[in-house]
């Protein structure tokens, strides 16, 4: 029976939201974005990825930058670490050293990764550090109320860029691609429940595991990547791509004009800690 | 304190070659065998920072019978490897005194190429030809430095067999018969020694008696540094290659996996101390090291420890600076930053040994101070104390505890963890990841008892931050100053930290025989300093030096600001370690200044 069939009751659906656990994994203070934005969706995915990941929260730390994104490790009931402006990699790197048993889940923004955090990406992706990086992509600086970003798209207007943005955008999946990640996805905000599963299989893959978001910002951005703009041009995968083809992969990462949602590319390889195992098994001899 | 007395052994020799002729291995294994020997030694290399090729290289090394503290201005033996290098320090060889060189006609090098044109008439001359010597029993030149060494050996009535030893240590991952090879030319050469010429006060008096506590190791101050944090239980390091601070990386990345602990190259020094404090956060004990420009890029992070409360301990070997500077010359320029270097109030600890010693005690108590009071610890090294070689004694127990975090207690029934609360000492007890129901949120932001963001919080807790500070300079085992000299009254008080330290001890030495009342105190806790034992000498003293490798007179600025005492600052900053004569000079200039006074007031 479809939804359209059946009416929805508010009462029936927070009972079913509460039965399902993944409430528990949120904390008591209340996200302070502004309402509309992506980032909500974003707290829901992952909290319902943990829940059917049954992943212990005693056991998780979410680390982040700074930024608008960055506020999410106080929205999550789990340990978090609310680092400095684009170093959330390093320190997530440091915490996989120090003790592997932990889920390390890193959040941030496009400023925070692309901008000033850029250098430790390509290092966190080729020492396939076991971490979850998932990246709130809105194309603008929320926090300090409305720059460019490293992803603005050309001709984006903004406080600073009053007589329009002619910075090339990055192409972060080109990025991430290209340094060897070993598991890079795409999702959108405005796709909850397919993001939640994006983040479900990011989660579950062990090794570094990239979920790039796009996600609108409602506040400062009114014309560039807006749910109405973003809702028509986002794509699936098509049926057929093989995800273990970095150059299929690739190819579909170049079509910037209609993303595609999904996994592009997965390999799994030895982790970090695999590889520091590896040294003291080498030194014990 | 009997210091050159006649049955006491005294001899520093200078090895100054090519960076390439072996001049530092030469020193190298002198010193090792020296210190095998039951002898004193310091000695420190300099290098040029290319790696081969034309760079002048020079390794001076002090064999005593008594504990010294620094090197002497003059050699009593100057070996010369290559000329060209070498005749620049014909003048540091004391009357009296040997150069060494090898000897080959006067027509086979350029006018004014020769060391022998260039020695004063209280020079002892030694050519011998060494290359010669070496190739007659190796049948190639590269022995050529142990043939120095031997010879040296033979002419100064050195032991042989801790050479023996030292040579075959030294090749023992290689071929044997490298090492048999080797003792032969040592043997030839330590022969021809023997059997030369020498002056009776030249022939090193019997090493004294074996220390009581374990045996004499020669170490590096930064082998002290690795030393102390393997001893201390470090779980893993970060760390970014600087000079001079690599040779800690180099050094735990060897020891640390065997251990079964992990080292990791970071991208850059941003990255090393943020995953250090990843690291620190989750309980483990976490390091990393760099020098004064790395430094600088670390600042931001140190306030994110500060702020969120989370230990960490930086080692930082400070060379000349600002920007690039002088990556193998020494200076103590990084005081500042390593105090004061970060974005708003952030008062750390910072401790400074002044000897090698002193690198392995610090390097230790950094790690259970970090954890004690949660917080970054940086230990200021410089290049002179990281590459100075002394012979230590180790303490025969590891002096090092385990986990010294606070821990958190029974919570009641619904009583939740706050990461920041406010207790008696402002110590809050400490969670970490993996504990259960003890989840919350650490952030670089102002936050309230329970870590969320709050700005209403920012008077108590940057309190919070300060006042848990001031209990470390009582913090057992280790000593955070100490004053040396005479009690009570004296006309000069000397006050110095870090390496230069060793300097200023000598100094105070020689002026004390010289009937001058004076003291000297190092400071090892720059931050925040004990001010008690440093108020208390103020009160003695007539005059106050504070000689430092630094233009702008740091230390003094920090005394002066904390103390509000006007001081008498010696700073120089040639990039090597300061004279002792400078340093005695200013101490006779100051007495000399208070006697005068004393008669103006007499009239």
């Amino acid at each position: 029976m479809s939804n359209i069939e059946k009416p929805v009751y508010l009462e029936e659906k927070l009972e079913e939201i509460q039965a399902s656990g993944h409430l528990e994994y949120r904390s008591k203070s209340l996200p302070t974005w502004c309402p509309g934005c992506g980032y909500f969706s974003i707290v829901e995915g992952l909290t319902a990825a943990l829940n059917n990941l049954s992943i212990d929260p005693d056991e998780t730390v979410v680390v982040s930058g700074i930024g608008c994104a960055s506020r999410f490790p106080f929205f999550i009931d789990t340990y978090g670490f609310h680092s400095l402006h684009g170093r959330a990699l390093p320190v997530a790197t440091g915490i996989k050293v120090a003790n592997d048993d932990l889920s390390v889940i890193v959040v941030g923004g496009d400023g925070d990764a692309f901008a000033i955090g850029g250098a430790h990406i390509p290092h966190a992706a080729r020492r396939n550090v076991d971490i979850t990086y998932i990246l709130f992509d809105n194309g603008i600086y929320g926090l300090t109320k409305g720059q460019t970003s490293p992803t603005s798209v050309l001709g984006f207007q903004t406080t600073t860029s009053p007589f329009e943005n002619h910075d090339m955008p990055l192409n972060p999946l080109m990025m991430l691609l290209s340094y060897g990640a070993s598991w890079v996805g795409q999702a959108y905000a405005g796709h909850p429940h397919h993001m939640a599963g994006m983040i479900e299989e990011a989660l579950a893959f062990k090794g570094f595991s990239y979920l790039h978001v796009l996600s609108p910002c409602v506040t400062f951005d009114k014309t560039s990547k807006t749910y109405q703009n973003l809702g028509m041009s986002v794509r699936p995968l098509p049926d057929d791509h093989d995800r273990s083809d970095v150059m299929a992969a690739m190819a579909q990462a170049q079509k910037t004009d209609a993303p595609a949602l999904g996994c592009y590319f997965e390999q799994p390889r030895p982790t970090l800690a695999d590889g520091l195992n590896d040294i003291a098994a080498r030194a014990a001899k | 304190m009997q210091r050159n007395g006649k049955k006491a052994t005294d001899l520093q020799i200078a090895i100054c070659g090519s960076a390439g002729d072996g001049t530092i291995a030469a020193g190298d294994m002198v010193k090792r065998a020296m210190a095998r020997a039951g002898y004193k030694v310091i000695a420190f290399d300099v290098y040029p920072p290319e790696i081969r090729g034309f760079g002048k290289c020079i390794s001076r090394v002090r064999v005593t019978s008594e504990q010294v503290f620094s090197l002497k201005p003059k050699s009593d033996v100057l070996i010369s490897l290559d000329d060209s290098h070498a005749i620049p320090h014909v003048g540091e060889v004391k009357d009296y005194g040997a150069v060494i060189y090898e000897d080959m006609p006067v027509t086979m090098v350029p006018e004014g190429g020769h060391i022998s044109g260039h020695l004063l008439s209280s020079h002892l001359p030694y050519g011998v030809p060494f290359r010669e010597l070496s190739e007659r029993v190796t049948s190639s030149a590269r022995s050529r430095n142990i043939a120095v060494v031997g010879y040296l050996a033979g002419l100064y009535g050195m032991p042989r067999d801790v050479f023996y030893a030292v040579i075959s240590d030294k090749f023992k991952t290689k071929p044997a018969v490298l090492t048999k090879m080797s003792i032969q030319t040592f043997d030839a050469a330590f022969e021809v020694g023997e059997n030369t010429f020498r002056l009776d006060e030249g022939v090193l008096k019997p090493p004294p008696k074996k220390a009581k506590h374990g045996e004499l190791v020669m170490m590096s101050g930064n082998g002290a540094i690795a030393k102390g944090c393997m001893d201390a239980g470090l779980d893993t390091f970060f760390g970014y290659p600087i000079t001079p601070a690599t040779t800690i990386m180099e050094r735990l990345a060897v020891d640390l996996p065997k251990q079964g602990k992990r080292m990791l190259q970071t991208e850059d020094e941003i990255s090393a101390i943020s995953a250090a404090i990843g690291a620190g956060y989750t309980g483990a004990r976490a390091a990393t090291a760099t020098s004064g420009p790395g430094f600088a890029l670390m600042s931001e992070m140190m306030g994110l420890g500060t702020m969120a409360e989370v230990p960490v301990v930086i080692f930082v070997s400070q060379r000349g600076g600002p920007s690039t500077g002088m990556p193998t010359k020494t200076e103590q320029s990084d005081l500042n930053i390593a105090v004061f270097g970060a974005a708003g109030d952030g008062q750390r600890i910072v401790l400074a040994p002044t000897n090698v010693e002193g690198c392995y005690k610090c390097a230790g108590k950094a790690f259970e101070i970090a954890e004690r009071y949660q917080t970054p610890v940086v230990v200021l090294l410089d290049l002179y104390l990281s590459n100075r070689y002394e012979a230590v004694a180790l303490p025969a127990k590891n002096p090092f505890a385990a986990n010294c975090s606070k821990p958190v207690g029974k919570l009641g029934k619904d009583q939740p963890y706050h990461r920041y609360a406010l207790t008696r000492d402002f110590i809050s007890p400490r969670a970490i990841p993996g504990d259960k129901g003890r989840r919350h949120a650490v952030t670089g932001l102002e936050h309230d008892e329970n870590g969320r963001p709050n700005d209403h919080t920012h008077e108590m807790m940057s309190r919070k931050r300060h006042e848990k500070l001031h209990s470390v300079v009582r913090y057992p085992g280790i000593t955070m100053s100490k004053r040396f000299g005479d009690k009570g009254k004296v006309d000069v008080a000397i006050i110095g930290w870090g390496s230069t330290f060793g300097e200023i001890l000598e100094a105070m030495i020689i002026a004390r025989d010289e009937g001058i009342r004076c003291a000297a105190m190092k400071v090892v806790l720059l931050s925040p300093l004990p001010m008690e034992p440093i108020n208390a000498l103020l009160a003695d003293a007539a005059e106050v030096l504070v000689p430092e490798l630094n233009y702008e007179g740091q230390f003094a600025n920090l005394l002066t600001g904390t103390t509000g005492r006007a001081v008498t600052r010696l700073n120089r900053v040639p990039g090597t370690p300061m004279h002792v004569e400078d340093i005695v000079d200013e101490i006779r200039r100051l007495a000399a200044k208070k006697k005068g006074r004393k008669a103006l007031a007499a009239e």
